[in-house]
């Protein structure tokens, strides 16, 4: 095993626990994640391109093993579902500490359909551009941009909706 | 649903839009208060899913996963990846735990003494008490030339004996960089400092000491949080050959070492491994140093 390809996997290691945990929602769930994409980077680290963004092609490998859980399991839901969910709503009115308001923003996140998620976590959370998301991704940097709109969108209904954002005035 | 300028107002905001299309949003937002109030809500919304995932990156990495990183499988045993000590000539000899620093404030004063007579190097290697014998680990292989890191570990022990401030050459009484300057004038490198107030870290002086033979600074940080502080940071120089980051333990200090391009790391400290690796990261990337 290459010690410098070792070296990158640690050093992003950070970071890739924050997208597995935005995407898993679980610690447990997002370190399992993150441990199956390491091994996987090891078995294939011959695919890996020198030159290439070594932090993008975990992402996708990390994106990928997740998106096959879940289709495993049959959970995915469509895109749309959320907007009729009442997100929310069935939170306390009043929240004054700042941990809970940001539970309720991982629980609105977890709440995304995965493709949603996955765009937010990258662009907005990881600070990935819309090329680089695309790129991790396998889709058109339009369909980037759609999704991140869409989730973007539902995230702040969903916060509004359950006191965890201030209304503006 | 979402409208099209709500996509083109998100794409504002996180600057993907050309030149024209942003004088255009720009334009529209100056006579637009519903537009206005919505990219602000939009704002906050992604400062809020910053902030809630951002506390991921403060944690200490389980042992796990860093074992999954370098092809290795972590014992069940906790701590199981931190290095035992050294091992002493003589087989099934107990270490010994409690001599191996304390010759520590005379490598110290003598530090003092040759760098006012001009002296530039001190071999540590004498201060090391015997060699390495028996077959290691390859973690511990790595630690085996690195008699270096039984100072290190000193170091640490002596600031936190001496309370708070005493072992402190340089204190970084208002702006931190003249610190850093004044260690730098006794080194052969210039010393980066890395902000570590993301992990509730204040710096709070350097001091010169000894590492793998060379002068190098200890950058010292304590926090209130004892889960993670105070740790030490030795920056040093060397010709020796790069190595990767790799843990090493003695007594009761943890240390995480690597080599990186003529430059020597030692984050020493007692707190848990797992944040001495993510300490670890976010130093060698504030400073190009891996």
């Amino acid at each position: 095993m290459s010690i410098r390809f070792s070296d990158q996997l640690i050093a992003v290691l950070p970071r890739l626990r924050r997208f597995a945990r935005g995407l898993a929602g679980s610690a447990a769930d997002a370190d399992d994640l993150v441990q199956a994409a390491c091994e996987r980077a090891l078995a294939r680290q011959h695919q890996f391109q020198e030159g290439t963004r070594f932090d993008s092609w975990m992402f996708r490998i990390v994106q990928t093993i997740w998106i096959d859980q879940i289709r495993a399991r049959g959970v995915r839901k469509e895109d749309g579902d959320v907007a009729e969910e009442r997100l929310g709503s069935d939170e306390p009115v009043r929240r004054v500490e700042a941990r809970l308001a940001l539970d309720e923003v991982r629980r609105a996140v977890d709440r995304l359909p995965p493709d949603q998620r996955t765009a937010l976590l990258l662009v907005t959370v990881d600070g990935l551009s819309y090329k680089e998301a695309a790129d991790v991704a396998n889709v058109p940097v339009g369909t980037i941009m759609s999704r991140l709109a869409r989730a973007r969108i539902a995230l702040q209904l969903q916060l509004e909706a359950g006191g965890g954002m201030r209304r503006s005035s | 649903m979402q409208k099209r300028s709500d996509d083109r107002l998100i794409a504002y905001l996180d600057g993907e839009l050309e030149m024209a299309e942003r004088r255009e949003i720009e334009a529209w937002l100056d006579t637009d208060p519903a537009a206005r109030e919505k990219l602000a809500a939009l704002a906050e919304s992604a400062n809020l899913v910053r902030l809630a995932f951002d506390e991921v990156m403060h944690e200490p990495l389980p042992d796990r996963l860093i074992a999954a990183a370098r092809g290795e499988t972590v014992s069940p045993e906790p701590g199981a990846q931190v290095l035992p000590f050294e091992r002493r000539p003589g087989k099934g000899r107990a270490p010994a735990t409690r001599r191996w620093w304390i010759g520590l404030p005379v490598a110290a004063s003598l530090f003092g003494l040759l760098l006012g007579g001009g002296v530039a190097y001190l071999s540590v290697a004498k201060l090391a008490p015997g060699g390495i014998g028996g077959k290691q680990p390859a973690v511990e292989m790595a630690a085996a030339d690195n008699v270096w890191l039984d100072n290190a570990a000193g170091y640490f022990k002596l600031f936190v004996s001496a309370g708070d401030g005493a072992m402190i050459d340089v204190p970084a009484t208002g702006d931190s960089r003249e610190a850093l300057q004044k260690i730098s004038q006794s080194l052969p490198q210039e010393v980066r400092l890395p902000d570590l107030k993301p992990w509730g870290l204040n710096f709070r002086g350097a001091r010169l000491v000894v590492a793998e033979g060379r002068p190098a600074a200890q950058l010292v940080y304590t926090t209130d949080n004892k889960a993670i502080g105070p740790l030490t940071l030795i920056i040093g120089s060397s010709k020796e050959p790069d190595v990767l980051p790799a843990l090493a333990r003695r007594q009761d200090v943890n240390l995480l070492y690597w080599r990186h391009q003529g430059r020597s790391y030692a984050l020493v400290g007692q707190s848990d491994v797992g944040y001495l690796w993510g300490i670890a990261n976010d130093v060698a990337w504030q400073l190009d140093a891996i």
